[in-house]
């Protein structure tokens, strides 16, 4: 854009257009995926939207805004990228659409440019009223009743219990996740050890959302990457892994619990920095032979005393967060206590919450809180590495959880990274979909409150600065959608809300009053066609054929209320082994089942199950997205960086040095 | 220009076929740009945050810090094609529609001139332009060469001359004739400014240029002489 001149809709509509075209080919269960190399030989492997946008090279400020508001997106609910960018760019063209057409009335402003602009404001502002205001109730009549719901307490391995809503579990909703994220041979494996994995970590008399938070937050300490094997030799391990290896010899005493500290600080700390000066005494008295000597034998004799009261508490292992001195290790070695140096601060604060313990500093007044009590502490060799592995006995107040730790295995470093960040995304997906509606409102809100003021919504002097939060400022008042709904995946939550807000336009549109709403709503709809169409890409035929089906469907049974799916049935009968192809052949059938239908066959070719509550998170970031985007009137060229490297960047591995040509 | 006030002169309609059209073909342009701006992107291809001044499209920097605009060097514009300047099709469509406005009045005199190749009145354009007076019309205009000199009013002159020497000639050859003729002046004018040029240049190089340059001027002049004898 012109520097100090206006923004004008074609430039976003441009700089989100690049951006769809960037994301389109990954899309979809078909969808391709995205390998990145460094000049290094680093590759890294990817069909994640978020990890797509984020390694690009982007200084439009449009771009990179978005791309913030995507990243956002995707970290709370850990789905949905690339959906976001095609609602987006659907949404902004028909705004664009609609206002070129209606500026030429009845306004008063310099150019049809800035009238356009205007009207396309507008029009978004509605649609986030509207978005903010009736599409949970919506969603809640229009489409939920054709979907099911996954309670937590069914939280069951498919496989353990055959029971009726076998169709209906979290197995097949992960599945079809890694389906889309890793591609379809290994789907089934990981959500099998995803499910495993999070029934081992059930608290009960807890909300579900206690134990995935938990696991979320945790993730980067609970999971061990190891690269050379196969996937399938993914697999869970009781206990947690520390990613250290030990400093001293391991303790020879095997399978016979030990007690633990976590030290923060150092055993001996360092009394003498560069620059210090010592002046040596003795007693007070003046005497001829002042040495050194007598001052390191003072400090070594307290570094014992502290050792023997460790040994005197029984502690056999120390794991340091800092690197200690080599007079601590020998002292160690010596008393036969193994120590671990250098832990990072998420593996010692899950340690202390599993432990139940808490960390010392001076270790000169540890008491018996300080020691953790632990089944064994041994050394395990994974892969190339040694890591320390250590086992947590079982106390009352933790007896409802095994504690385990996941050991991902793949043949690749991109691969492995893949795989960690979608297993990473599906239990943030879960999490969105068991958090009940409200509390998610106001959590967010919190969160959102000190940046409110900088992201408030008179955005005349926008500059690359502002960023974006993509979550709602307003709690909402009354949560309508029950957490746990999922629907058929497949384009059919699309479909069904497309028919649903028609009919809410042609209702509004009786009432004068309420003509407005009826546009919008019509705007939504056909803007929400785009997914399933970009879906179906391959062949619109399909797209138009299950469109038509759902339609007729719901003229003929308007009160049905039993989940719906859309099932993809191969004309021709190939064996499941070769089943990954393009969809092109075959034909597409909308099953309705009732509660107690078994699906034996037709599972394996379902396209699987989506979460209700993650896709209207995403209707609401992506209206809130297209109201920001459009409020920014102009944008200003700074010479100086206004901001460094934000906290994203940290994360990738790929952003590290190419930031600093921020003009 | 300030819309407020008059509502009625600026009611929204539908567009027209050729409005329909032209809307189309600029929404396929921009999703090829779109597309081919995504691949570069890809490619690692850095977007930057300005636009380019031709055409404003969101300009690109490669890695060796080089702006490439997609649009400009890649598509072909769909400006520059209706531009007869620069395009030897838009100069012919632009000709024959001007003839084809010019048609009704045009004929008696386009008659007359074909029977009578002595008749002096040569106000109208030559009846059937060729394509190679466009080229040369085009190359004309792209280069800073002086234009060739219009050849209708030494036409007439020219013919005038001959037709007392043959009477009987047929309309065929007294238009290739016409063509001949018109080649002539054009040689007989660049070889004019290459001696202009010659005398006052430089440089070895630009002299050793022009005097080539003579050369073929002269041999097409002899090459010209053999056809129209």
């Amino acid at each position: 854009m012109p520097p100090m001149g206006h923004l004008h809709m074609e430039h976003v509509l441009q700089a989100v257009s690049v951006l769809e075209a960037v994301i389109l080919r990954s899309f979809g269960p078909e969808g391709g995926q995205v390998l990145f190399t460094r000049d290094t030989g680093q590759a890294m492997l990817s069909r994640s939207g978020t990890r797509i946008l984020t390694a690009l090279h982007l200084e439009h400020p449009l771009a990179r805004m978005v791309v913030e508001c995507v990243w956002k997106h995707s970290s709370s609910t850990g789905d949905g990228s690339k959906t976001f960018i095609l609602l987006l760019a659907s949404l902004l063209r028909l705004i664009h659409a609609a206002a070129s057409k209606e500026s030429n009335v009845s306004h008063s402003y310099n150019s049809t440019k800035a009238a356009e602009a205007a009207t396309a404001r507008h029009l978004a502002d509605k649609l986030l009223a509207f978005g903010l205001k009736e599409l949970d109730e919506l969603i809640a009549t229009g489409v939920v009743p054709y979907g099911g719901c996954i309670s937590w307490e069914d939280f069951t391995v498919e496989g353990q219990t055959p029971s009726l809503t076998n169709n209906l579990c979290v197995q097949k909703l992960l599945r079809s996740f890694f389906h889309t994220r890793c591609g379809y041979t290994h789907c089934d494996f990981s959500s099998h050890l995803t499910c495993e994995l999070l029934s081992h970590w059930k608290f009960k008399n807890q909300l579900p959302s206690f134990s995935l938070q938990l696991v979320s937050d945790y993730f980067p300490a609970l999971h061990t990457p190891v690269s050379g094997f196969p996937v399938r030799s993914s697999r869970l391990i009781k206990g947690q892994v520390i990613h250290r290896d030990f400093a001293t010899p391991p303790l020879k005493t095997d399978d016979q619990p030990v007690k633990a500290v976590v030290l923060t600080g150092l055993l001996q700390p360092t009394l003498l920095n560069t620059g210090d000066v010592l002046e040596l005494g003795y007693g007070g008295r003046m005497k001829e032979e002042r040495s050194i000597l007598l001052f390191s034998s003072w400090m070594e004799s307290s570094l014992q005393g502290v050792i023997a009261k460790l040994q005197s508490l029984g502690v056999c292992v120390l794991l340091s967060a800092v690197k200690q001195s080599a007079a601590v290790l020998a002292l160690a070695t010596q008393a036969e206590m193994c120590l671990v140096e250098c832990v990072s601060e998420d593996e010692l604060s899950l340690f202390s919450q599993l432990s139940g313990t808490t960390p010392i500093w001076d270790c000169s007044m540890i008491e018996s809180e300080h020691v953790a009590t632990l089944a064994f502490c041994r050394p395990i060799q994974l892969g190339a590495h040694r890591y320390v592995h250590v086992a947590f006995q079982d106390s009352e107040e933790r007896i409802t959880i095994k504690p385990c730790s996941l050991i991902i295995c793949a043949p690749g470093e991109g691969q492995i990274e893949q795989y960690a960040c979608a297993l990473q995304d599906a239990i943030r997906m879960l999490l969105r979909m068991w958090e009940p509606m409200h509390a998610a409102a106001t959590t967010t809100s919190k969160r959102t409150l000190q940046s409110h003021k900088s992201a408030s919504l008179h955005t005349d002097n926008l500059t690359e600065q502002t960023t974006y939060r993509s979550t709602a400022i307003q709690p909402i008042q009354k949560c309508v959608l029950k957490s746990g709904c999922v629907i058929s995946a497949g384009g059919l939550f699309e479909l069904l809300l497309h028919h649903a807000l028609l009919q809410h336009g042609h209702s509004c549109s009786v009432s004068p009053d309420l003509n407005i709403d009826a546009s919008v709503s019509q705007l939504l709809a056909n803007a929400l066609l785009s997914v399933p169409q970009k879906i179906y890409s391959h062949s619109p035929r399909h797209f138009l054929e299950s469109q038509r089906r759902v339609i007729s469907f719901l003229s003929k049974f308007p009160n049905y209320s039993h989940p719906l799916t859309l099932v993809y049935k191969r004309e021709s009968t190939i064996s499941p082994i070769q089943a990954e192809g393009p969809l092109g052949d075959g034909k597409l059938s909308l099953h309705c089942c009732r509660e107690g239908d078994k699906f034996s066959k037709v599972s394996e070719l379902d396209l699987g199950l989506e979460s209700v509550s993650c896709k209207y998170q995403l209707l609401l970031a992506v209206l809130q997205c297209v109201a920001s985007l459009l409020k920014v009137d102009t944008v200003l060229p700074t010479h100086t960086a206004l901001h460094t490297q934000s906290r994203r960047f940290a994360r990738t591995s790929w952003e590290g040095t190419e930031d600093e040509g921020e003009d | 220009m300030a819309l407020n006030g008059d509502e009625e002169d600026f009611k929204w309609e539908p567009p027209t076929e050729a409005e329909m059209k032209v809307i189309q073909a600029r929404r396929e342009r921009q999703d090829k740009i779109s597309k081919l701006m995504g691949d570069y992107l890809l490619k690692g291809y850095k977007m930057l945050g300005d636009c380019c001044e031709v055409c404003g499209t969101i300009l690109l920097q490669d890695k060796q810090q080089k702006n490439y605009c997609v649009s400009c060097q890649e598509l072909d514009s769909d400006i520059d094609k209706d531009n007869p300047a620069l395009n030897a099709q838009a100069a012919l469509s632009q000709v024959r529609e001007r003839q084809l406005a010019a048609q009704s009045p045009a004929p008696s005199q386009a008659s007359e001139l074909n029977e009578s190749p002595s008749s002096s009145q040569g106000n109208m354009s030559v009846p059937q332009p060729r394509p190679e007076h466009c080229e040369g019309a085009a190359a004309g205009g792209r280069t800073p060469l002086p234009p060739p000199a219009v050849p209708s009013p030494s036409t007439p002159a020219s013919t005038a001359a001959l037709a007392p020497a043959r009477p009987s000639v047929t309309p065929q050859s007294a238009a290739r004739r016409l063509v001949l003729q018109e080649a002539e002046e054009a040689v007989l004018t660049k070889l004019r400014w290459a001696t202009n040029q010659l005398q006052s240049s430089a440089s070895l190089e630009a002299s050793i240029q022009l005097c080539s340059l003579i050369n073929s001027c002269a041999n097409s002049l002899r090459s010209l002489k053999e056809l129209t004898q």
